[in-house]
């Protein structure tokens, strides 16, 4: 065999592992979507969205107490982390830019987004949890906005950057002040960006499960008290997955699939909306 | 229509008919191009940008086939073969057919394995031979002396320039019979697009070489036929001299003059 | 007027983000102060954890850590690789764009779910191959190998991505294959990028808790086989930390917190300002 032959064997033995691991990555990835979707379609009824928690072997059980505990921890982290993490961005890009304090921001927030979000449940329960003496949806919240506002604050500094100085020096030639500039031609520019980073910071902090085991813990009732535990689909799933009973198991899978879907539904949403930004 | 001069010299390829279409596009990026291409000698081609020249350029070692469903017609032939055909061996062509691009391509490599990495695709081991042809080619390519004494160092430390006589150096190292240069110093200065243009003249002896330009001087200086493009169409082909002072198509007149371009 | 305002919200949040993290730290340096007076270095060498007996030594679960996400790494980097390549270099437009977006997809499922499948579908799947309980170091190093993947090879593919098309060009020009091309050219050019998203990847994995909460065993013994059960700082966190009953123990949970955050800060570090770093400048 040649040189070159021999290359062009190895070549293709290469490509067919490639390919291979592709196709086994998928595979596993697939297999688990796919019990995902079948095992959650099944559970799926509107008896869970009627009813709340109920013990074992109850006809009338669902999710209602998780599915509102969930939309209140995540939104309520929205309503803290986004303007935060909006603000932080907009003094890296438009007052920090290069200097010293504003690179040790970004770098510190940049190793904050992948930090373990466990740990800063722990600190949560530490800060808010023993003070107060009792877990609380607040200390949930606090939690999930803590892990939200280094991705909110990375895509609005990244989007405001791409907005073109000439437009920010367009608009001081008319005499505007540096905020209305900013809020006015900067926020305008780079809207479909930051949307979209606010659309991924809520999938990825909605997915949480970690942090909020020990802040917002859990119930297994409908409550919309926030100086107290709050259910959420997360926590849920997990106490009842892990749980010997079959109709809590069901349980568990219809709230893993509305969840999935909900965060599959913001990412899709989000590029969607980037697409459509730079399509313009 | 076209006026293609019959020239003297024996041919290195000959392009018949040739049209090419890139993936989606409706109609052919090149039109019913024919058009010889004398061996041992400097062909140019001009005409302005998206007139299909580095299109044209693209097609001689089959570059364009790294990105499916771009469509070929008509001929090109190559040592008495069409290399066209979808049986062509595309290893062995771009063996024959080099290519030096618009912008260095130092591999993230040492000076000498940049030099030698055509030579080991091909299967030479013997470290001899290796050491012996990449100086020779670094001394063809003018910049022996510059790096013969840090050959282990990382290509990229090199200047444009010298990262651009590196890639020639490259290029000739495997003995192809044919260069293509797709606008070579178009991110050179001045003083290294000069060693640059004088390497290509030196280079005619052993290769034919084929170079596309958007620097009509460059052309004039170094060529010594030039083929004027427009729109996908190949409008005169001529002696360098000639087509710069007595062209015989009007388009060709218009665009060296300046009237567009 | 306004100006100055606006600036000082912008400025305060910004600052607030080194606030939060500083105070991370100090609050659970604190909080471990008394575990670290009571057991000293033994904290991080003795793996004997019996709440009953008031003995707290994190060996086994920092071991654990290591090395279920060791294990996932070694099962995972060939694969990522091979979907990045195949991503990146293989697959035409269509399935590019399908499967690319795919991986991305996958990549946002929350973690807890890989966690539910591996437990209810994988594990008794080991438990039929190789006998025992199915769940241990292995179930948890080959779910967080899954887990992983799609983050991997995403970031693997985007890294691969940054190589020039003329760089590539140039050496099928030379008469290059394919795997040429992306053994010689492709992963040396992006080997800083490639390695950092690997990194990078660690950095999750070791703070991963949900995907293998339900498949380590949680018990605290450094493991004989890969197929015993152990546990993981995360692991015995999300287990423990509702049960503690005495602040020594408390104080132990957060010292496993605070070892986890510097564990996971320094690697992303590494990842981020040594690899990334290199890989963007060059």
């Amino acid at each position: 065999m040649t040189a070159v032959q021999k290359r062009i064997l190895i070549n293709r033995i290469a490509l067919v592992f490639s390919t291979l691991s592709a196709i086994i990555a998928l595979g596993f990835l697939f297999w688990i979507l796919g019990i995902l979707v079948m095992k959650g379609m099944s559970a799926l009824n509107w008896n869970i969205f009627i009813y709340e928690g109920a013990p074992p072997g109850y006809e009338d059980s669902g999710l209602k107490h998780a599915l509102t505990g969930q939309l209140i921890l995540v939104g309520l982290a929205t309503s803290v982390g986004v303007p935060l993490g909006i603000l932080a961005g907009t003094y890296l890009s438009e007052y920090g830019k290069n200097s010293k304090l504003a690179h040790a921001i970004r770098d510190i927030s940049d190793i904050m987004m992948s930090a373990p979000s466990i740990v800063i449940g722990a600190f949560v329960y530490a800060i808010i949890v023993m003070p107060m003496g009792h877990f609380s949806a607040w200390a949930g919240a606090i939690a999930l906005a803590i892990i939200m506002i280094p991705i909110i604050l990375r895509t609005t500094d990244d989007m405001l950057q791409l907005v073109p100085g000439t437009l920010r020096e367009a608009a001081f030639a008319l005499g505007a002040p540096k905020y209305k500039v900013i809020l006015s031609v900067v926020y305008r520019g780079a809207k479909a960006g930051i949307l979209t980073g606010v659309l991924l910071g809520i999938a990825r902090v909605a997915g949480e499960t970690a942090p909020l085991l020990f802040t917002s813990f859990n119930d297994n009732f409908f409550t919309t008290d926030l100086n107290a535990a709050m259910p959420s689909l997360t926590v849920t799933m997990f106490n009842y997955a892990t749980s010997p009973y079959e109709d809590w198991q069901q349980l568990g899978w219809a709230a893993a699939f509305i969840l999935s879907m909900f965060i599959l539904g913001l990412n899709v949403l989000g590029r969607l909306i980037l697409l459509a930004g730079k399509g313009k | 229509m076209a006026s293609i001069i019959d020239i003297k010299e024996e041919c290195a390829l000959q392009v018949r008919d040739f049209e090419f279409t890139y993936k989606g596009a409706t109609s052919p990026s090149l039109k019913k191009v024919s058009m010889p291409i004398a061996k041992h000698s400097i062909t140019a081609l001009i005409g302005p940008s998206g007139c299909g020249k580095t299109t044209l350029l693209r097609a001689f070692n089959r570059m364009h086939d790294l990105y499916p469903g771009n469509t070929y017609a008509g001929e090109i032939e190559f040592e008495g073969r069409n290399i066209l055909t979808p049986k062509e061996d595309l290893i062995h062509l771009r063996t024959k057919i080099g290519m030096i691009f618009q912008k260095p391509t130092a591999f993230p490599m040492s000076i000498f394995d940049n030099v030698a990495y055509g030579m080991r695709l091909q299967g030479i081991k013997n470290k001899t031979e290796l050491n012996d042809r990449v100086e020779k080619a670094l001394k063809d390519a003018a910049i022996w002396k510059e790096v013969s004494d840090r050959l282990k160092h990382d290509a990229n430390g090199l200047s444009g320039g010298q990262q651009q006589r590196l890639c020639i150096a490259r290029a000739i190292a495997v003995e192809p019979d044919v260069l293509l240069f797709d606008e070579p110093t178009s991110a050179l200065d001045p003083i290294s697009t000069q060693g640059i243009e004088k390497l290509v003249i030196e280079l005619k002896e052993r290769v034919s070489i084929i170079i596309v330009t958007h620097n009509m001087q460059q052309a004039a200086r170094v060529s010594d036929y030039t083929g004027f493009m427009y729109l996908g169409e190949l409008i005169e082909l001529g002696q360098t001299e000639e087509l710069f002072v007595t062209p015989k198509e009007k388009l060709t007149q218009e665009y060296i003059t300046g009237k567009f371009g | 007027m306004i100006d100055k305002i606006f600036f000082n919200f912008t400025r305060f949040s910004a600052l607030l983000i080194l606030v939060i993290v500083a105070w991370i730290f100090v609050v659970l340096f604190n909080q471990s102060i008394e575990a670290m007076n009571t057991f000293g270095l033994d904290f991080i060498t003795k793996d004997e954890w019996a709440p009953n007996l008031d003995k707290f030594g994190a060996y086994a679960a920092i071991f654990g850590s290591v090395a279920s996400t060791f294990l996932a790494m070694l099962l995972a980097i060939p694969v990522a690789i091979g979907v990045a390549i195949f991503l990146s270099e293989i697959a035409h437009d269509k399935i590019k764009g399908f499967f690319g977006v795919s991986v991305e997809l996958l990549a946002a499922i929350p973690s807890v779910i890989y966690g539910m499948w591996g437990l209810f579908y994988f594990v008794p799947i080991l438990r039929d191959i190789f006998g025992g309980m199915g769940i241990g170091l292995l179930a948890a190093g080959i779910v967080l190998a899954i887990m992983i993947l799609p983050f991997m090879a995403a970031v693997t593919r985007d890294a691969m991505n940054t190589t020039p098309d003329i760089l590539k060009e140039s050496a099928y020009a030379l008469g290059g294959t394919q795997w040429d091309v992306i053994k010689d050219v492709i992963i040396p050019y992006a080997k800083a990028g490639i390695i950092g998203s690997l990194i990078l990847a660690l950095g999750r994995a070791i703070g991963e808790t949900m995907a293998v909460t339900f498949v380590m065993g949680n018990v605290h013994h450094v493991p004989g086989s890969i197929l015993d059960p152990t546990t993981s700082i995360p692991v015995t966190l999300a287990n423990e930390f509702t049960e503690a009953d005495s602040s020594l123990y408390f104080s132990s949970l957060f010292g496993l917190a605070l070892t986890l955050l510097i564990m996971s800060f320094v690697v992303i570090a590494i990842a981020k300002f040594y690899f990334l770093r290199k890989a963007r400048r060059a």
